[in-house]
């Protein structure tokens, strides 16, 4: 496009693209061409003025080194028989920038080889960049006090960085970028989130012990140390961590890492008995609901004597919006779900003890969220019970799992993040987390104690008054709990079943049969923000996670799958749910 | 050269518009490859093969995103309804109603309407209500309808849970103790419509009954040329009441109404049966449907041991085996046919096959790409074997997926 005096022999572009591409190249360049289309194209001058001779003005080492490119007045024709243009991209990729006379301008270089004009002769070749960058005036030197004394390239020489110095030079430079890019994708994507899912402590009621202070181990690891229980509770729906709502599930999980021993025990949540703190008696899930997970908690350790270590809360929501985020999930339903006593606690019900209806058609088919959760949940629908409830769960989970290993989920990860936030507190670390699930993991599902206090070790009693009515309540058979609760979690004399009930409905010496009124049990830090500190912590966390997912061969997407675990594994009451 | 920049910048603006386009969906209808896609709502489009290959005769309706739409075979959509869950289409055999079921929360109603869309008639609503159940999971009278099959053009044969509130409890063990929620299969005239639930239950004849606890019955279709056959699935277990069973099951659909006292609900094995298994005990058959002669069935089955299923076609086994299911010799020829059965194709999941009008293909649901979509394949009975074998490969019809969980239906 440039239009000035250039006129020369007729190049081929393309040979002359071939020859610019390498050291020789310059031999053709220099071959005699006509004033000052020679020097358009950054051909070189002696001190006179004339073009020097191809050896002289471009060795082959330094030439390799400048990785000439040709530019496109050469391709477009404009400059017919010129020589190829070597030098950097500058003008190439602005070449219509021209002088009054029609020529390229060469741009400002601040560098010094921009400024000086070296002897080639003496520079021992070509060096200069000024030169390979485009245009040079005709005639033009160098300020005698920019001009490099003799000897200066053998110097210059020496004092070039090696070539392994500069691949670890690059190497560390990507490391770095690399570090920082990822560093900033947690901190942007996972580090709120997660911040805000873990490490959220509740304050001890009074009377409720805090096991976790007697602990010997000392060493950060979650599994070092002995048994640990935790207690997980799943609520209807988002945003009911604040209590004041009920918990749809109570499980107090025992994991005992010297025996790889782990049990399951199910609460069910109309169970009636005496809350703690003097708050008398209801059901458990108002317990939740008025005193939130202390309140929770401290009455599992004083009806039963289990000292809880962690809790993990998930809200039922979380899960359909995990199904949602991986579009949905396909399954070959087994057979025709029927079930006319679902809960019906989804969002926006207007009775959460009410009840809904599900039929779910057998065959392939594909699930939203909500149909996922219902399909997993539902009690009634198998003649096997919870064994088919099992094998529904397993089934999902293995659909869940193919979503969760399509590397496409990787750039889902940011929206499971915030999926789960939200819908999963808890008071353990994430490292704490992962290692947890990673140990039951191991565990054979087989051999995983689960027990449900329903029918065998409890009865319905309907229409029983209560301070919000009459009610239908769940009596435990304590005769029957106690040495289940002993076993189940070693407590030998210490498991108690002191409900305030006794099985035939009556009150019993230790009951409280008054209602208090409701109080919130919530730590003020879980409704702060998430400082920077929590956030940086949890990068930290994160790092680890991700190096022990390395080491153990696992996947754990940046820590979110045992999160899901540990959604899962309440959203389902089994310990199925830690197999996502 | 100014020029020469402004058709650039004018020729990307060109590129962007069309990128816009394309993204935001902008437009009624586009091509991707093949396919000829059209919206149909709530984000959702539906593609349409356009090649050659993919030519079939007659309507094809099904429903994507629960809406019902129907496929002519000029390959053009047209959407019936909008905003409804409709599921499982068919159209009486005049070809004037295509009756279908829309579920409301707990609850769905039986409808039809023209095939060419218009107002809903209501056969019987399912709406209800629940009430405490002292000592108990409280009750309702809210009721699912389901699949819904012409007997001719004023009959309808559907899936209910009519009996759920009815005292089983005679029966003893699990019916004493929990409602009976499974689905049976009723048929009812359509001469009446706006029924409540208790009114179409009084209407309704019960044609075949269902075992207890496994979901109850599926697939009912009457066999063409022998209007009193129907065919359904079956979900029981065994008598030891922890493996499934799932059977073809073939059956006089007046056999319980002609014998009032002789059949009962049950559990596999107890007392007598109106129906007669088509397909064994130990292999999981569901999803039947008749040629257009009314002699051979295509049907889906799983195969646990490659976790896959297949698409097969068997014949419908000679003689009568209705007038008398409960006789050995009956049961025993009417699994004679099974053996038979030719494999047309296979996959990790395929259901719903559906025969053309003129029986030379099979349309059936097939997941691939994430996502369930209508194949064509086409197939011959050869004369030496006596069995159907597809021609060439299956052919993909649709694409953006259908509801795989609603029967589709093929009509002239």
């Amino acid at each position: 496009m440039v239009k000035g005096p250039v006129t020369g022999p007729a190049v081929n572009p393309d040979a002359a693209h071939a020859f610019a591409t390498r050291s020789q190249a310059i031999a053709p360049s220099a071959s005699p061409g006509k004033g000052n289309g020679y020097l358009r194209t950054g051909g070189l001058l002696s001190s006179t003025g004339q073009p020097l001779p191809a050896q002289k003005i471009m060795p082959i080492g330094v030439a390799m080194q400048s990785q000439p490119l040709l530019a496109p007045n050469m391709q477009t024709g404009a400059a017919p028989g010129a020589m190829p243009v070597m030098g950097t991209m500058a003008p190439v990729s602005n070449p219509r920038q021209v002088d009054p006379f029609g020529l390229p301008v060469v741009s400002p270089r601040t560098d010094i080889w921009s400024q000086a004009w070296p002897d080639t002769a003496q520079a021992g070749g070509y060096s200069s960049p000024a030169s390979v960058s485009g245009y040079v005036p005709p005639g033009y030197r160098p300020p005698p006090g920019l001009q490099k004394p003799a000897g200066n390239a053998n110097k210059r020489k020496k004092r070039r960085v090696p070539i392994w110095a500069r691949v670890i030079l690059v190497f560390v430079l990507i490391i770095l970028l690399i570090g920082g890019a990822g560093a900033y994708y947690y901190e942007t994507n996972f580090a709120a989130p997660v911040a805000n899912i873990t490490g959220q402590v509740v304050p001890r009621m009074k009377g409720d012990v805090n096991p976790n202070q007697n602990s010997t181990s000392g060493s950060g690891d979650i599994l070092s140390g002995g048994r640990i229980n935790i207690l997980l509770l799943g609520s209807d729906t988002d945003q009911k961590f604040n209590g004041d709502f009920l918990a749809q599930t109570d499980i107090v999980v025992t994991i005992d890492p010297q025996t790889k021993y782990v049990g399951m025990l199910s609460i069910p949540r109309d169970t009636w008995l005496n809350a703690a703190d003097g708050y008398g008696m209801m059901k458990l899930d108002q317990a939740y609901g008025r005193g939130g997970v202390g309140l929770s908690r401290a009455t599992i350790y004083q009806d039963f004597g289990i000292p809880i270590n962690y809790y993990g809360w998930v809200g039922l929501d979380g899960f359909i919006k995990v199904v949602n985020t991986v579009n949905g999930v396909d399954i070959d339903a087994f057979h025709p779900i029927t079930d006319d006593n679902y809960p019906d606690d989804r969002p926006g019900s207007k009775n959460q003890y009410a009840y809904m209806r599900l039929y779910i058609a057998p065959g392939p088919q594909h699930m939203n969220g909500d149909t996922a959760l219902e399909y997993v949940r539902s009690r009634h629908a198998d003649l096997v019970g919870d064994f088919g409830r099992s094998q529904r769960q397993q089934q999902l989970l293995s659909a869940l799992k193919l979503k969760l290993n399509n590397p496409s989920i990787v750039s889902e990860l940011p929206q499971l993040a915030n999926d789960l936030n939200g819908y999963v507190k808890t008071d353990m670390q994430l490292t704490d987390v992962f290692k947890l699930m990673n140990f039951a993991r191991t565990i054979n599902q087989s051999q995983i104690k689960q027990v449900v206090l329903d029918g065998q070790y409890s009865h319905t009693v309907g229409g029983y008054p209560t301070a919000y009515g009459p009610q239908d309540i769940v009596v435990l058979n304590c005769a029957a709990v106690i040495p289940v609760i002993a076993q189940m979690f070693g407590l030998g004399d210490q498991a108690r079943c002191d409900t305030g009930i006794s099985s035939t409905g009556k009150p019993t010496s230790t009951a409280v049969a008054t209602v208090t009124t409701p109080s919130t049990a919530v730590s003020p830090a879980l409704a702060g923000p998430v400082s920077s500190d929590s956030v940086w912590q949890v990068a930290q966390q994160m790092t680890e996670v991700s190096g022990l997912s390395y080491s153990d061969g696992s996947s754990s997407l940046m820590g979110m799958r045992s999160l899901l675990d540990l959604l899962c594994m309440t959203v389902f009451e089994s310990p199925v749910g830690m197999q996502a | 050269m100014k020029n020469h920049v402004s058709f650039r910048v004018a020729f990307l603006l060109v590129l962007v518009a069309f990128a816009v386009q394309g993204c935001l969906g902008i437009g009624g209808s586009s091509n991707q490859g093949n396919f000829k896609s059209e919206n149909t709502g709530n984000g959702q489009k539906i593609g349409v093969n356009q090649t050659t290959q993919a030519v079939f005769k007659g309507k094809i309706y099904f429903t994507q995103g629960r809406n019902l739409l129907v496929l002519d075979g000029s390959r053009n959509v047209k959407q019936l309804t909008h905003g409804e869950d409709v599921r499982d289409p068919a159209v009486s055999p005049d070809g004037k109603w295509v009756a279908f079921d829309v579920r409301y929360g707990d609850y769905a109603n039986l409808v039809y309407m023209s095939v060419n869309g218009g107002p809903q008639h209501v056969v019987i609503s399912g709406n209800g209500h629940y009430w405490t159940n002292s000592g108990g999971f409280p009750q309702d009278d809210f009721y699912w309808f389901g699949q819904p099959a012409w007997s001719d053009n004023s009959h309808l044969a559907f899936l209910s849970d009519f009996q759920k509130n009815f005292d089983w409890a005679q029966l003893g063990g699990d019916f004493a103790s929990a409602p009976f929620v499974d689905m049976q299969i009723f048929s009812i005239s359509i001469s009446h419509t706006n029924l409540t639930g208790a009114e179409g239950k009084a209407d309704s004849q019960i044609v075949a009954y269902a075992d207890y606890g496994d979901g109850g019955d599926r697939d009912p279709m009457y066999r063409p040329g022998h209007p009193s056959e129907i065919i359904y699935t079956h979900y029981t277990y065994d008598k030891t009441g922890t493996n499934q069973v799932i059977q073809l099951y073939l059956e006089d659909a007046n056999a319980i109404a002609q014998h009032p006292n002789m059949y009962s609900p049950g559990v596999e094995g107890s007392g007598l049966d109106p129906a007669v298994a088509l397909t064994p005990p130990n292999v999981e058959c569901i999803e039947p449907a008749f040629s257009p002669n009314g002699n051979w069935i295509a049907y889906i089955r799983r195969n646990p041991s490659t976790n896959s299923m297949g698409l097969y076609v068997m014949p419908v086994p000679s003689g009568d085996l209705t007038s008398n299911p409960n006789s050995p010799t009956t049961q025993k020829a009417a699994l004679a046919s099974y053996p038979r059965s030719s494999l047309i194709m296979q996959g990790q999941f395929i259901g719903q096959p559906v025969w053309s009008p003129d029986g030379k293909q099979i349309a059936f649901l097939s997941y691939n790409n994430n996502e369930f979509d209508i194949w064509l394949a086409n197939v011959s009975l050869n004369p030496k074997t006596n069995q159907y074998a597809m021609q060439g490969s299956p052919i993909q019809l649709t694409q953006g997926g259908v509801d795989a969980d609603s029967r589709p239906f093929w009509t002239p």
